[in-house]
């Protein structure tokens, strides 16, 4: 009887099972990591098969804007994280102001990769130029896209926190689901293409 | 106790969803045959390179002479297939909550990408066969035609994603599950990666590149299965109202008699 007591309550005191958002937005982040790691293959073993080329190509690549983007995706997770707290609280102005900031940190890595795109394109670095530099150009396209879209989603978490009317935790909390992968996908593309030597 | 041949007879007669099976069934034939067609008839994917020089083109065309001769006539025959196929993917944005405007689009869309993606690409593929003694220059031409024809439908295949991804996204009757409507937002971004192939004649990027179609074919198979799978539950838990689609009820209870289910 005692066991049993124990039991429900230790039952209890554990919190219930779940993922944040809708389980479905969780499909999508596996199948986007999948997708990934299979680019990110891609990638290495070009890398490998042509070591010099790859190293060559990257010195021409500036770190400071690489890090400059990743703080500044960082500070967006970190936004995105505190307005989903926010909004679990009540708290919907502290909310709204945090998505729009999670927008601004998005802006602010969208106008540095737009200017290290010049950079580079000045530099005579181009999409065609050599194996680095196209998966470098396609690596950053296909994950700014990630974060143009980001856009919309962040559209759509404003659009819930907005009114009384809406305000679906469950929906704010899937637009941070997708712009925490957002982020997530920056730091392992800027491992690879920046850090790794 | 019926035989299957008297139950498949007395569901052909009654059964109120004997055309939605019909195009399923379709579906899921056309793309067995599409499978085995492409693949291991006429072996013209996965794609040759677009670096090859022209005899080795040549040769290409050579060892699959009578396989696409042969392929693309089955493959002709059997191309209004796609008719009730589209139509069941149409149908399905009909079922839900949304606007006509979604399965009308999707339908034209679907119908139109058949046209560069299939038909073409086996016209240009089989006049490349037909006569080997041809003029290479022009049998070359044929090849380049009939592989970027082939890819030519990634903008179709994109849109069309995206289309159906906004109706299940905003859907209120429950008619796919929305993780289906994310995963046809990761094949419409791999749709995008095939656009370098316009540029590039070797490495990932080209029409045969481990970026451009390896993993994209993955993805799209994937995506594919999914609906398949998805449409035929779909069909299952038709009511023919137009509300909520109900969830089909536990196993135990569906063993019992039931003529609706007898065909499956």
């Amino acid at each position: 009887m005692t066991n049993l007591q124990e039991s429900t309550e230790q039952a209890e005191r554990k919190p219930a099972r779940f993922v944040p958002g809708q389980p479905d937005m969780w499909v999508f982040v596996l199948f986007e990591s999948l997708l990934f790691t299979g680019y990110f293959s891609v990638y290495l073993i070009g890398r490998i098969q042509n070591r010099d080329l790859y190293l060559h190509a990257q010195a021409d690549l500036d770190l400071r804007f690489g890090i400059f983007n990743t703080i500044a995706l960082l500070l967006s997770s970190w936004a995105i994280a505190r307005c989903v707290q926010a909004s679990r609280e009540g708290a919907y102005r502290d909310a709204l102001r945090d998505a729009f900031l999670t927008i601004g940190f998005g802006v602010a890595f969208l106008v540095s990769k737009v200017i290290e795109w010049t950079k580079e394109i000045r530099l005579g670095n181009t999409f065609t130029s050599n194996e680095f530099f196209q998966h470098f150009f396609f690596l950053t396209s296909i994950h700014l896209l990630h974060l143009l879209i980001g856009f919309i989603v962040m559209g759509v978490a404003v659009y819930q926190l907005w009114s009384p009317a809406r305000r679906s935790q469950q929906l704010v909390e899937t637009c941070a689901t997708y712009w925490h992968t957002v982020d997530f996908l920056w730091v392992l593309i800027f491992a690879l293409l920046y850090v790794v030597r | 106790m019926s035989s299957p041949l008297s139950r498949l007879a007395w569901n052909f007669r009654h059964n109120p969803k004997r055309e939605l099976w019909f195009a399923w069934w379709m579906m899921d034939i056309f793309y067995q045959l599409y499978d085995v067609l492409f693949f291991f008839v006429t072996r013209v994917q996965p794609p040759a390179s677009p670096a090859w020089s022209t005899p080795m083109v040549l040769q290409w065309f050579d060892t699959r002479h009578y396989g696409i001769l042969a392929g693309f006539g089955v493959v002709f025959l059997i191309s209004g297939l796609c008719a009730p196929m589209n139509a069941l993917l149409a149908y399905s944005m009909r079922r839900m909550s949304v606007s006509r405007v979604f399965g009308y689009s999707y339908l034209i869309m679907y119908s139109l990408s058949a046209i560069p993606g299939m038909l073409v690409m086996a016209i240009a593929m089989t006049v490349g066969a037909l006569r080997p003694d041809r003029n290479p220059e022009m049998i070359h031409w044929l090849f380049d035609f009939a592989f970027l024809s082939f890819s030519g439908t990634m903008g179709v295949f994109m849109i069309g994603s995206l289309v159906w991804l906004v109706a299940i996204l905003i859907d209120k009757n429950g008619v796919f599950p929305k993780w289906f409507g994310y995963l046809g937002l990761c094949n419409a971004l791999t749709e995008v990666v095939v656009a370098p192939a316009w540029i590039f004649q070797r490495g990932v990027f080209a029409w045969n590149g481990a970026i451009a179609w390896w993993i994209n074919m993955v993805v799209f198979v994937t995506y594919t299965v999914c609906f398949i799978v998805l449409l035929r539950k779909m069909i299952e838990r038709e009511d023919f109202g137009d509300g909520v689609l109900p969830d089909l009820p536990p196993k135990v209870e569906r063993s019992q008699p039931d003529s609706v289910g007898a065909m499956r």
